[in-house]
C-alpha cells in the first residue's frame, strides 16, 4: 500500500514538475486561476494511466522582469553594505519579488557592514566573490574593482531599453575605459545640517550660508569668532583627487591619461584653503583628515558644531543619538565647488565578471534598482531613487513633515545633475596616498602648497610610468 | 643491532604537526613567496624578484613606522617598573585587597579595541580631559590633543602601558609570593628602608620575571596595531606620526591591496623580532652566567 502511495505522489511530483514555470521574464498577475485539467501520461509504451491533477496556468510576462535569457534555476548570492538589519524586511521583499518575477532563481543575501572591503577582496582571491555587489559610487569602489577586470561590463551585458530607464548622467558615473559597470541605485543629496542653537549665535541666517565652498573660511571664521566652537568639515582623504576636481576645478591628469597634473594653481589654492583654516584654528583637525565620517558626524551630533555637510538620511543617527539636538535642526543646500558639479553618485549595483550565472545576476541587480525598489527604499530611508520614473510615486509629491524629507521636492532635479566628473585615474588608490601624504604637512606643518604638490605630481608620474 | 622503526610516536605527533604545518608553516612560506610578487590579493600574484625589497629600503614611511616601533619599546621598562610598583603595593594582607587586584586586571581581560574606543573618548575634543581642564580654567577652548603630531605617539604608548600593568603585575606578584620571607626580615635586621628592601630583595628576587616580561612585551610592542587603528581613526595619527610597523604593513595590504609589498614588510618585521630575541636572550644568558 504504502509503495502504491509514493508512487502516486512521484507521479504527480512529475506531473506538476512538467508544468512548472521557465526561469526566464514570465509570471505576474492577474493572479491565475487553479483548475482541473486531465493529462494522460503513457507508461511502458503500453499501460495508459488517467488521473486528475490540480495546476495552475503559466502567467504572463512580469513587467519588472527586464533582462532576457535568465538561466534556468540559477542560485546567485547577492552583497549588500550596511543594510542590515535596519532594512531587512526591505531586502527581504524585494528577492520575494525577484524570484516571483524570475521564477526558479533562487537568491541568498549576505549584508557586510565594516569588514565589506576586506570580506569581498578576500572573496575575490578565494574565487568565491558574490554574483552581484552593492558597491560604492561615491568612494570609486567600481572604479576599482572595474580596473582590475572583476565587475561585468553593463554596456555591454544590458539591453538600450533598460540602461534608458535611469537617470543619464547616473548610468554614465563612473565609467572605466568608457563603460559602465554599475547600475545606479540609491543616490544621496548633499546637505548642510545646521545646529541652530550654535549657528544663530553668529548672528547669521541659515539661508545666508555660503552657496560656494570658497565662502567656507570666512563663515568659520565667524563661528569660531562668535560661538568658540569649530567648523566640522571633513576632506575625503580617501579620494582627494577627486574633491579636488569638484571643489577647486582643478584638472588632475593630461588628456591622454598619462600624466599628472594636480599641481595647477587651482589645486594650490583649493589646498591653501584648507591650509589656512588649520592656521587659523577654525576648524577641527581630527574631523578635517579622517577617514571615518562617523568622527564629524559624532561632533555634530554632540551639539559642539554648528554645521555638518552630510545626507538627509543620516539625520536619523543624530535623532537617534541626542534628540534633544533634533528640534534645532536646519537644512540648507551644501555648497558647490568651482566645477560648479553637485557631486557623484552613491550606491551602485555590479556583476561579477566571473558569475556563474551572469543574465540572472544582471537580471538581480537591475532589479534592485528598478523604480518600484527604488521608491521601496526611499521610503524607509531618505534616500533617492535612480529612475525619473520613481519621482511619479506619490510619496515623492506629498508634503514633507520630518526634517529628514526636506530634500523631496529638489530630489528629482537634484539626482538628475549627479554626475562623475573625474576621468579615470591611474593607480588611482596608490596615488590619492602620495596626494594625502603631501598635503598633510601643508595643513599642519606650514610646508609650501605648490612645493609639496609638484613632488607629490612627480612621484605620481613615477609610479604610473 | 638495529632498532625497530615505529610509527606510533610520529602518529601522535601528527595532528600537532598538521596544525602547525597548515597555521604555521604555510603561512610563512606563503609570505616569503608573496613579497616576492606584485599581488593585489584579487587577481594571481606576478614575479617581481627583489622589487619590494628594493622599495622598502628607500621608502621614507617605512622607517618612520620602524623607528615609531622602536620608540614604543620605551613602553617595556615603563611597564616593568610600573607593573612591580603596583604588585608590590597590592601584595599586602589588606581588608579588600583582592578587589584592587581584581579591579588593576580588568584592562588585561578587556579587548583591545574597547580600550582603544575608551581612550579615544576621553581625549576627544568634547571628552573628559578637556572637560576637566576646562573646567578647572587651565584651557580656555578645547584642546585636540588627537590631532597633535607630536602627541600621538605618546598617547599610544601610554595606553599600552595603561592596558598593560594588569596583566604583567599579576606574574610579578606570583614572584613577589614566592620570596621566602626571612629575606625581608634579614634584610630589615640589616636596617633596611622600605624602599631599600625592595630594592635590594624584591627586585633580584623578580629577575625571572622580569626577564620573562621584558622578552614577551617588547615583542609586543614591536607588533601593535590595535590601539594605533582605533585611536587615531584608522589613519596613523596626522602625518603619520603614530604610524607603527604593523600599521603599516595593514595599510599597504589591505588598504591599498598591495600585498606583496607588505609580505615584505612583514619579512623585515620577522627579520627585527627575530635580532631582538636573540640580542635579548643572549644578554639574559651572559647576566646569569656572570652571576
Amino acid at each position: 500500500m504504502r509503495t502504491k502511495i509514493v508512487g502516486l505522489l512521484m507521479l504527480a511530483s512529475i506531473l506538476l514538475g512538467a508544468c512548472a514555470a521557465p526561469a526566464t521574464p514570465a509570471a505576474q498577475p492577474p493572479a491565475p486561476t487553479p483548475q482541473t485539467v486531465v493529462q494522460t501520461v503513457v507508461v511502458n509504451q503500453t499501460q495508459i494511466v488517467e488521473k486528475q491533477v490540480v495546476v495552475t496556468p503559466t502567467p504572463g510576462p512580469d513587467p519588472e522582469a527586464v533582462i532576457p535569457n535568465v538561466e534556468p534555476n540559477a542560485q546567485i548570492t547577492v552583497w549588500t553594505f550596511w543594510l542590515s538589519p535596519t532594512f531587512d524586511s526591505y531586502v527581504k521583499d524585494t528577492i520575494a519579488r525577484f524570484e516571483k518575477a524570475y521564477p526558479g532563481v533562487q537568491v541568498k543575501w549576505e549584508d557586510h557592514q565594516a569588514t565589506f572591503r576586506d570580506d569581498l577582496n578576500a572573496a575575490f582571491a578565494a574565487g568565491n566573490a558574490p554574483d552581484v555587489i552593492n558597491l560604492s559610487v561615491t568612494e570609486g569602489w567600481v572604479s576599482q574593482y572595474a580596473t582590475k577586470g572583476l565587475l561585468l561590463d553593463l554596456d555591454k551585458a544590458v539591453p538600450q531599453s533598460v540602461k534608458d530607464t535611469y537617470f543619464p548622467g547616473l548610468w554614465k558615473q563612473q565609467l572605466v575605459n568608457g563603460d559602465n559597470y554599475q547600475f545606479p541605485y540609491y543616490q544621496g543629496i548633499a546637505i548642510e545640517l545646521i545646529n541652530k542653537q550654535v549657528y544663530d549665535k553668529t548672528g547669521l541666517k541659515p539661508e545666508d550660508f555660503p552657496k560656494t565652498v570658497d565662502g567656507l573660511p570666512a563663515l568659520c571664521k565667524t563661528i569660531k569668532q562668535k560661538t568658540g566652537t569649530l567648523c566640522d568639515i571633513r576632506l575625503t582623504v580617501s579620494d582627494l583627487l577627486s574633491q579636488m576636481v569638484y571643489e577647486a576645478g582643478a584638472k588632475v591628469i593630461s588628456d591622454d591619461g598619462k600624466k599628472y597634473t594636480f599641481d595647477g594653481p587651482e589645486a594650490v589654492a583649493w589646498l591653501q584653503m584648507y591650509a589656512g583654516m588649520v592656521k587659523d584654528g577654525t576648524v577641527d583637525r581630527n574631523t578635517l583628515v579622517t577617514t571615518d565620517d562617523r568622527v564629524g558626524l559624532n561632533l555634530f551630533t554632540s551639539g559642539k558644531a554648528a554645521f555638518y555637510q552630510t545626507g538627509p538620511n543620516l539625520i536619523r543617527d543624530v535623532r537617534a543619538n541626542n534628540p534633544g539636538l533634533y528640534g534645532y535642526l536646519t537644512t540648507v543646500t551644501a555648497p558647490v565647488g568651482k566645477s560648479g558639479v553637485v557631486g557623484k553618485g552613491l550606491m551602485g549595483m555590479s556583476v561579477n565578471a566571473k558569475s556563474k550565472y551572469p543574465n540572472a545576476a544582471v537580471a538581480l541587480a537591475q532589479f534592485f534598482t528598478n523604480a518600484a525598489s527604488n521608491v521601496a527604499l526611499s521610503k524607509m530611508a531618505a534616500v533617492y531613487p535612480s529612475t525619473p520614473a520613481s519621482y511619479d510615486d506619490p510619496f515623492f509629491s506629498a508634503p514633507s513633515v520630518a526634517i529628514e524629507d526636506s530634500a523631496k521636492p529638489v530630489a528629482k532635479d537634484y539626482v538628475s545633475h549627479l554626475a562623475d566628473i573625474v576621468p579615470t585615474l591611474p593607480k588611482k588608490d596608490d596615488v590619492n596616498d602620495i596626494v594625502l601624504h603631501a598635503i598633510e604637512p601643508v595643513l599642519f606643518n606650514g610646508a609650501d602648497a605648490q612645493k609639496a604638490l609638484s613632488d607629490a605630481v612627480a612621484k605620481a608620474n613615477a609610479l604610473i610610468q | 643491532m638495529t632498532k625497530k622503526f615505529s610509527f606510533t610516536p610520529y602518529l601522535f605527533l601528527a595532528p600537532a604537526l598538521l596544525v602547525t604545518a597548515v597555521f604555521i608553516i604555510y603561512p610563512i612560506i606563503s609570505v616569503i613567496y608573496y613579497s616576492f610578487t606584485d599581488y593585489d590579493i584579487m587577481t594571481p600574484p606576478v614575479w617581481v624578484g627583489l622589487k619590494n625589497y628594493i622599495e622598502l629600503a628607500t621608502d621614507s614611511t617605512f622607517w618612520l613606522a620602524m623607528r615609531n616601533s622602536l620608540i614604543y619599546l620605551i613602553a617595556t621598562p615603563t611597564l616593568i617598573v610600573l607593573s612591580i610598583i603596583t604588585a608590590i603595593l597590592v601584595n599586602r594582607k589588606l581588608p579588600g585587597i583582592t578587589l584592587f587586584r581584581a579591579l588593576y586586571y580588568v584592562p588585561a581581560v578587556s579587548g583591545s579595541i574597547a580600550i582603544g574606543i575608551t581612550w579615544r573618548m576621553i581625549f576627544d575634543s568634547n571628552g573628559i580631559i578637556n572637560g576637566i581642564l576646562m573646567t578647572l580654567g587651565i584651557l580656555k577652548e578645547p584642546f585636540q590633543w588627537l590631532a597633535e603630531p607630536a602627541l600621538t605617539l605618546p598617547l599610544l604608548i601610554m595606553l599600552t602601558v595603561w592596558a598593560g600593568i594588569g596583566y604583567y603585575m599579576m606574574v610579578f606578584l606570583a614572584g613577589l609570593q614566592n620570596i621566602p620571607e626571612e629575606l625581608y626580615d634579614a634584610a630589615r635586621i640589616d636596617g633596611c628602608s622600605e624602599v631599600q628592601k625592595h630594592w635590594h630583595v624584591s627586585v633580584p628576587g623578580l629577575r625571572p620575571q622580569i626577564v620573562f616580561v621584558a622578552v614577551i612585551s617588547s615583542l609586543a610592542a614591536l607588533k601593535v596595531f590595535d590601539e594605533v587603528y582605533v585611536l587615531t581613526s584608522r589613519t596613523g595619527g596626522i602625518m603619520d606620526s603614530g604610524i607603527t610597523i604593523v600599521f603599516y604593513l595593514w595599510r599597504k595590504g589591505f588598504q591599498l591591496s598591495h600585498a606583496g609589498y607588505a609580505s615584505a614588510i612583514a619579512i623585515a618585521l620577522l627579520a627585527v623580532t627575530l635580532i631582538f630575541s636573540l640580542v635579548n636572550i643572549r644578554l639574559q644568558e651572559h647576566r646569569m652566567e656572570a652571576d
